[in-house]
């Protein structure tokens, strides 16, 4: 991947080369999964497992990682507002409608990425070092629609989920910095005039596409894992690097078509 | 892979682990604490390799200059679309300027760099740390009486957190470029009036803000990154194991104290 | 049947294979020897598609694999039995390590499979280790999993690589005789890698040597002892003299 480049000397044009040919790779690897998407053997059992394995390890994370970017967040709109107009009345509504159409799936996908992706590149990355993708190979198991897809539908329903329920915590410990620093309490705090239905369509399918772009992306780093212990260590760090970046190149993306087709106010 | 658990048995399972949750955090915010303390007995008289510096200056610094300044140009404009509603609806145009440098320069801006430089540089050095001490190569430097923590660690902390700052103020610049021209395009926010309502209303405190805040992030990340790469066990996967716990126990770090500062720096 | 012509693959400027040409007729046992290093387990990796060659061809059962993509290769990837020199055991259960490929390539009950994985332990001395996790194991066992993995599917060809590493004579030897009794049966092909040179030539047909990447010897288990050729000689015959 080339912002994470090995090798200790790269031009910024086969830089860019790079980036576009890991996301032609990424691409590929997204085909071929929509394909046994359709057409795959599932193991029995193991797509459950997959969302166990990401609810396991990242739902504790993410809690505690969304009620400190809540707190954050609702600490800084009330500085802002503060200094514009010190009225408060709408700062809950405001807080809702943003968490539910954007923070909540894009500032979270980015812990969510760091956690997710770097344990699915690390756990194929190893099996491709000790040669178990090969022998999967040797049984018919194209490693995608082994490894690659039960991580995708994994990842985008747990992460949805996940995503889901960091806002709510967002939302509680907003508040809960509402009533302490601005004192606004929780009932005028709890304001959902501005939430529309776009917001919601808008903000699940963000939450949608980060989940199946962490698995995508980092299944592919996965996959191309090479060069033993140390390769499986680039490997982590290149698929946390590049969901990042992904989500925000997408969070771009959605969020262009989301202002013009899914009118904020 | 575990195997999915009863209900029941995960209800009853939680207490057990938080309290492990709990004894792992005191081991390794102590594992951290000596990390530091060892550092700093290094600092004075200080005795740098310079050779190793600047080398983890170039691969940490130089090289993240391209993931900072695309994910910085991507978040400026993210940021003025997700405003642009409601500047449209206040009619707000002269207020997106100072909206943007303000939330950019005291919290977008340290944070999301936090936390690709976390990403691309904090697991990187885990994973090298981590590879030199499964294949015995750090022993092998006590061997030859070159002393780890002076030689691998000291210029690494020093270059991460400089680094950490400098790419901060550079993203910060992006990021407005990128939030400068997107009002431009969207809202017809000319850039003259953007500057003037940023340089209006910022207080010089609101930049300093965020630069205390990265050079916390990045001493964060420097001591998290040394301490998992060094604390590396159990060969390939545990190196994998190794990036994965630093990632994310930075990533925490970050947040928390990013939370922390936010408060106190008001 | 399997065949190379020219065939060249390099890692970077690392070149492993440099112009190996070599046929194995069928229902024959090919030994593959040569020092560390030399390409064999890259060659195995080459015939088995996991690798594609830079240049040159390869033929199984005189389909070419070249111009197949990865699910046409999947195909011809199930006549092949393979045993990997680092094991490969995926991290499950000895039983659902050699049930693997059944479950992948045929339907049977779930009462079959455990006789055919049962059957399978016994054959390579192993017998009631199905619930045993594969890496708490000792490697010559870990190399009998593997064995019981890649013969479990009966493929009609068989590459084993190191068979007999790690492993104590008289356990060496009952896997020789296993590899052997099993392609007579059968008529496989069969080709093995060993380090244990005098060993594999007990039941080899043919035997090639690979050497910095090129076949420097190619012909039948009396043609190599007999060889004149100072570094096939000095290998087969095990000397300290020469110029290996
Ligand atoms: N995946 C890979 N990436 C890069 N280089 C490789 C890879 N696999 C093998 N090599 C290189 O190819 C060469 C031949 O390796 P190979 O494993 O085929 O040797 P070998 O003949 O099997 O040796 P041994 O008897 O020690 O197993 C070596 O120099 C090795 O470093
Ligand atoms: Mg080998």
């Amino acid at each position: 991947m080339a912002f994470t480049a090995r090798a200790e000397n790269v031009s910024p044009l086969a830089a860019l080369k790079n980036v576009l040919q890991d996301a032609l790779a990424v691409a590929r690897v997204g085909r071929r999964t929509m394909h046994y998407l359709i057409r795959g053997k599932r193991e029995p059992g193991s797509v459950a497992r997959q969302m166990f394995a990401i609810g396991n390890q990242s739902l504790f994370f993410m809690c505690i990682t969304m009620a400190f970017i809540g707190a954050i967040i609702t600490f800084q709109t009330g500085l802002q507002s503060k200094k514009l107009v010190p009225d408060f009345s709408m700062i809950g509504a405001t807080y809702l409608k943003l968490l539910i159409r954007d923070l909540a799936a894009s500032v979270g996908a980015l812990p969510l990425a760091t956690r997710v992706g770097a344990g699915i590149a690390a756990e194929i990355g190893s099996m491709v070092v000790t040669e178990q993708v090969d022998a999967l190979r040797m049984c018919a198991a194209d490693p995608v629609d082994y490894l690659v897809v039960p991580r995708f539908i994994a990842s985008v329903i747990m992460g949805t989920v996940i995503l889901i329920i960091g806002g709510f915590v967002a939302y509680g410990s907003g508040m809960l910095v509402a009533q302490l620093m601005f004192d606004v309490s929780p009932h005028t705090f709890t304001n959902l005039s501005l939430v529309t239905m776009g917001d919601l369509v808008l903000g699940v399918s963000k939450a949608v596409t980060y989940g199946g772009a962490i698995a995508l992306v980092s299944g592919q780093r996965g996959l191309a894992t090479f060069g033993g212990s140390e390769g499986v260590g680039w490997a982590t760090t290149e698929a946390v690097v590049g969901s990042c970046f992904a989500i925000i190149v997408l969070n771009l993306v959605i969020s262009t078509i989301g202002y013009f087709f899914v009118p904020a106010l | 892979m575990g195997a999915p658990a009863a209900p029941v048995g995960v209800l009853l399972a939680l207490p057990q682990r938080v309290g492990a949750f709990l004894l792992a955090l005191a081991t390794q915010i102590g594992g951290v604490t000596i990390l530091l303390g060892q550092i700093l007995r290094r600092l004075n008289p200080a005795r740098i390799d310079r050779h190793e510096l600047f080398r983890n200056l170039n691969r940490m610094g130089v090289r993240s200059v391209p993931i900072i300044s695309a994910t910085a140009a991507f978040t400026g404009g993210i940021m003025v679309v997700q405003a642009a509603p409601f500047v449209e609806q206040f009619n707000a145009k002269g207020f997106i300027g100072w909206a943007a440098t303000f939330t950019t320069f005291r919290e977008l801006g340290p944070l999301l760099i936090g936390l690709i430089f976390n990403g691309r540089v904090g697991a990187n050095n885990t994973a090298e740390l981590g590879t030199m001490q499964v294949t015995d190569q750090v022993d092998a430097l006590r061997a030859l009486a070159i002393d780890p923590i002076a030689y691998l660690v000291v210029p690494r902390v020093l270059a991460m957190i400089s680094m950490m700052v400098v790419l901060t103020i550079l993203g910060d610049a992006i990021a407005l470029g990128g939030a400068m021209l997107t009002a431009d395009l969207l809202l017809d926010v000319d850039p003259r009036i953007f500057w003037a309502s940023a340089i209006e209303r910022l207080e010089t405190w609101d930049f300093f803000v965020g630069l205390i805040k990265s050079l916390l992030f990045g001493v964060m990340i420097a001591l998290m990154s040394c301490y998992y790469g060094l604390a590396t066990r159990g060969g390939a996967p545990g190196v994998g194991r190794a990036v994965n716990a630093s990632v994310v126990a930075s990533a925490a770090g970050v947040f928390i104290a990013d939370y922390f500062s936010t408060f106190v720096l008001d | 049947m399997i065949r190379l012509e020219d065939v060249h693959l390099a890692f970077g400027d690392n070149t492993v294979l440099d112009g190996v040409s070599l046929e194995v007729p069928p229902a024959c046992i090919y030994a593959l020897i040569g020092p560390g290093a030399a390409g064999k387990s890259v060659l195995f990796k080459v015939v088995a598609g996991l690798l594609r060659p830079a240049s040159g061809k390869v033929f199984v059962d005189d389909e070419e694999l070249g111009p197949l993509n990865e699910i046409e290769l999947a195909r011809v990837r199930k006549k092949i039995g393979m045993l990997f020199q680092n094991y490969a055991l995926f991290d499950m259960n000895v039983a659902e390590n050699i049930a693997f490929p059944l479950r992948r390539l045929f339907d049977l009950s779930e009462e079959e499979i455990a006789e055919r994985v049962a059957e399978r332990l016994e054959r390579v001395a192993l017998p009631g280790t199905e619930h045993r996790i594969p890496q708490s194991m000792s490697g010559g066992q870990k190399k009998r999993i593997g064995v019981a993995r890649a013969t479990i599917a009966r493929p009609p060809i068989v590459l084993y690589d190191e068979p007999t590493a790690g492993l104590d004579p008289v356990t060496s030897q009952k896997i020789y005789d296993l590899v052997q009794e099993e392609q007579r049966a059968q008529d496989t092909t069969v080709m093995v890698i060993s380090s244990d040179v005098a060993g594999v030539l007990t039941i080899a047909d043919r035997v090639g040597m690979l050497h910095e990447g090129r076949l420097i010897f190619d012909g039948t288990t009396d043609d190599a002892k007999a060889s004149t050729d100072p570094a096939v000689r000095q290998f087969v015959h095990g000397l300290t003299e020469g110029p290996l």
